[in-house]
């Protein structure tokens, strides 16, 4: 992809220098939050067996723990613990094997917050006052709902399916102009918004990475703008303190600092909060803000169905609209595709039907449902808008009816029709045939054992891209690491 | 462009995150608390279990735990709670005749006064703990302390049902459960479920039968059970953990408890898969007679239904399916045999074939 504005939140984490993760380790509530949301879960278990031990240990201890079919999911997990500064390891030595051990102010938070003590309340201070009796979990599914939805709509409407809703009802200017200096959306010659290939993986993203996105542009463009004063690094805290309040309490704004205070206006227009008109002084998180650190990067993570399924049968229709692929607002399968190309989902939601007139000619509208089919053409017009062939495939797998579900798994065959797959991406390949991956190249290697090593360690820790083994090349997507194996390496001579 | 890539990209499915259920089985026999008492008391061994809970918790938002005390003569649920209904002594019954559980944020007893410091959740599963927990106690009479062993098998069987009707519940609800899993019959199950059992006391022979069809139950399941025993000598539970894939721990010293958790137990069936767990050395594989229900080395077997005794029943027959069995001599001597000698066969031409007298072997089927 050429354009790549909206970050992940973990790319955005690694770019970070290790002093502000001293910082954000600080509040227990930050340590646990990034502790849940962005390490795997072998990786978890490494950092939970090492909390309660009082000395570091050695690397050739945590190597034992682990079979050895799994080393390279051992090598990715420690690679990342590293990236986000949890774990320190020493330096090789001659005289004393390499010892591990977690980060002092990341074990003393992490500690803390397991085991409840200590005076930090970074896990929100409830409010004392009355919580007016109109706000409760339905209330608050449905603002935040309502608010994503409009944000969704502003997205998904500049391109060729006009929404029926005005001008005025869509999200706030401020929430407009982000999605612009996100280049989710950007201004056509004609003066009319329109949809980049970055807005529409943001489409695409569950509810929960969608949020991410856009906090994390506004985290960029506030941290350019100096005079804002405000510290990405406390906002990106107070933003995990919030995913661990509970949802339908209220919370105490006078015991914020000054400069969280001023951030509530924008996580209103967001939708991560809700401040009731009479009372200013009290703020309950939605759900969009308690889920922040459920899920990971996938389409529509079983999390979430978890958590729907847990809490009673109207939440749970609610929580499932709210949190489904995409942010359809309708139950998340729903799409039935055929091997002849003819397309029919079972929605009413206007956004849905949107976003599937991006890539299909629809022909069809009843009331709950509507048809269509994909053809050359709509898929040609969909990868114009800078759509691309697995954007789409995806969108489809995410929403696929539980009745495609359910054949596929008796005939024990793909969910979505082989041929259709194929010849979505044949369709794309016809005008495109090349992928760019922005990244590194390493050459000039003095001998054939530096270049293997270096080149098996960069395969290890899952960056390497591409290798030539006669040329002594390769290609890698990330160096950070791979020059600090470099750098060890040569003192180790 | 000139691969056009075969067949792995047709399944594009989410990640593999599903949730982790893990029951935990509390012994909580007065007896033996008291016996432990100088190196663990129960109230930190609570505190202990706790941050255990809260550690599983932390793993992700989707997990889900739950605790049971395995009293002297009942099983209780001390997370998540029974509701008590002030109107009404009887708990309300859904129409499949569950009792309706309630996590403990909607219980109707006032909600401890929250705090700053506390995630909300850990906040309510210890307030949950603790106020079950000194129910249990208060409700314990003398007379209850005149059984000496635990009731382990209800335990184990209210975590089971309770992980079934987890994993049911997310499977009905999500499609996605359902078809991540290639449908085969050694397909993992949808949800990661196990069960902790923290023990103290010894097996009670007479809960050997039910306490076996537990874990028969929870091996089907795919339900791992693991335990920890500070005390005790609990034969049926390192065959429980030996048949499920679980791992026993014998804690040498009590006073680590945490140390033994953590360390031991915190990894879930999903990374136990790339982790080496500790082995059971040996394995206590004795079982219970059915007719008195004493733990037995060597004993009779009905041929007819597998029924063990200790001794021969009454007019041979058997206490389970009625067969009348005829008792060999039982204890005499077998008679040895000497062996017979096998004839080598002498080969006849250097080579093993038989003569044919043809250059090519006769074809054989």
């Amino acid at each position: 992809m050429s354009i790549n504005p909206a970050l992940s939140l973990a790319e955005y984490l690694e770019r970070l220098p290790g002093t502000t993760f001293k910082k954000l380790y600080q509040q227990p509530s930050t340590t646990f939050a990034i502790f849940r949301r962005m390490l795997p879960h072998l990786a978890k278990t490494f950092v939970m067996r090492m909390l309660f031990l009082p000395h570091p240990m050695t690397l050739a201890d945590l190597d034992a723990w682990v079979k050895p079919e799994a080393k390279r999911k051992k090598d990715q997990s420690l690679s990342i613990l590293r990236s986000l500064h949890i774990v320190q390891i020493s330096a090789p030595s001659k005289e004393k094997p390499q010892e591990i051990q977690l980060m002092s102010n990341f074990k003393k938070s992490l500690r803390l917050a397991l085991t409840g003590g200590g005076n930090h309340n970074s896990f929100g201070v409830p409010s004392s006052l009355m919580v007016p009796p109109e706000i409760d979990l339905p209330f608050l599914d449905r603002y935040a709902r309502k608010k994503w939805e409009d944000v969704l709509h502003f997205v998904v409407s500049s391109v060729g399916y006009k929404s029926s809703l005005g001008e005025g009802s869509g999200p706030n200017k401020g929430v407009k102009e982000l999605l612009i200096a996100g280049q989710l959306v950007d201004r056509r010659p004609n003066g009319s918004l329109g949809i980049t290939q970055a807005g529409f993986t943001f489409l695409l993203q569950e509810a929960n990475a969608q949020v991410w996105t856009l906090l994390l542009l506004w985290l960029e463009v506030l941290g350019n703008n100096k005079s804002s004063g405000l510290d990405p690094v406390d906002m990106l805290s107070f933003l995990f303190m919030l995913a661990s309040l509970e949802l339908g309490r209220a919370y105490d704004t006078n015991a914020l600092t000054e400069e969280r205070r001023n951030m509530l206006p924008s996580l209103v227009d967001f939708g991560l909060i809700y401040i009731p008109q009479h009372k200013r002084s009290m703020f309950f998180p939605t759900r969009l803000a308690t889920t922040l650190t459920s899920g990971g990067n996938s389409l529509r993570t079983i999390s979430e169905g978890v958590a729907a399924a847990t809490q009673s049968a109207q939440t749970a229709q609610q929580s499932l609209g709210l949190l489904g692929g995409g942010g359809t607002g309708e139950q998340a399968g729903s799409v039935v595709i055929e091997t002849n190309y003819r397309l029919y989902a079972y929605t009413q939601s206007a956004l849905q039907i949107a976003v599937l007139a991006l890539f299909a000619k629809l022909n069809m509208r009843f009331p709950d449902m509507v048809a269509g089919r994909l053809s050359r053409a709509s898929i040609r017009q969909a990868i114009n808008f800078g759509i691309t062939a697995d954007q789409i495939i995806s969108y489809l797998s995410a929403h696929a009816h539980e009745q495609m579900h359910r054949t596929a798994a008796l005939t024990n065959k793909p969910v979505l029709p082989p041929t259709v797959v194929d010849q979505i991406r044949l369709w794309q390949l016809e005008n495109e045939r090349m992928k760019t991956t922005s990244g590194f190249l390493f050459r000039d290697f003095t001998d054939d054992k530096d270049y293997l090593d270096t080149a098996r360690f960069s395969e290890e820790i899952g960056v390497l891209v591409w290798r030539n083994d006669n040329t002594r090349m390769f290609f890698a997507n990330k160096h950070e690491q791979i020059k600090d194996f470099l750098k060890t390496r040569k003192r180790a001579e | 462009m000139d691969a056009v890539d075969v067949s792995e990209h047709y399944e594009v499915t989410a990640a593999d995150n599903s949730p982790s259920l893990l029951s935990i089985v509390l012994d909580t026999n007065p007896r033996a608390w008291a016996a432990l008492d100088s190196s663990l008391s129960l109230a930190q061994a609570i505190s202990n279990i706790l941050v255990f809970v809260n550690a599983h918790l932390a793993f992700s938002n989707a997990n889900q735990v739950a605790v049971i005390a395995a009293h002297v003569n009942r099983a209780v649920w001390l997370y998540p709670a029974l509701q008590r209904t002030p109107s009404s002594t009887a708990p309300t019954k859904d129409s499949s005749g569950d009792v309706q559980m309630q996590d403990a944020s909607s219980e109707a007893n006032p909600p401890p006064p929250p705090s700053a410091n506390k995630y909300p959740q850990f906040a309510q599963i210890e307030s949950s703990v603790f106020s079950s927990l000194q129910t249990l106690m208060a409700e314990t009479t003398v007379q209850d302390l005149d059984q000496l062993t635990t009731q382990l098998s209800g335990a184990l069987t209210l975590a089971l049902c309770r992980i079934n009707k987890a994993a049911q519940a997310l499977s009905s609800s999500d499609t996605t459960l359902s078809n991540a899993a290639p449908v085969n019959a050694t397909a993992p199950p949808p949800v990661k479920g196990r069960i902790v059992v923290i023990s103290v006391s010894d097996s009670d022979p007479s809960q050997y039968i039910p306490t076996m069809n537990a874990v028969f139950a929870a091996a089907h399941n795919q339900v791992a059970i693991d335990t920890i025993a500070l005390a005790g000598d609990s034969t049926f539970l390192q065959q429980a953990c030996f048949n499920t894939n679980g791992i026993f721990l014998k804690a040498a010293n009590p006073r680590g408890l945490l140390t033994y958790l953590m360390f031991g137990l915190i990894p879930d069936t999903e990374a136990r898969a790339s982790l080496i767990t500790p082995t059971h050395d040996t394995v206590d594989f004795r079982t219970a007679c059915f007719c008195h229900g004493r733990v037995v080395d060597t004993g009779y077997v009905c041929s007819v239904c597998l029924s063990i005794f200790c001794s021969p029943p009454e007019n041979a027959e058997c206490l389970t399916c009625g067969t009348v069995l005829a008792l060999g001599n039982y204890g005499a001597k077998p008679a040895v045999l000497p062996r017979k000698k096998k004839k080598k066969k002498k080969i006849a031409n250097g080579s093993g074939r038989e003569e044919t007298g043809s250059a090519t072997g006769t074809p054989r089927p």
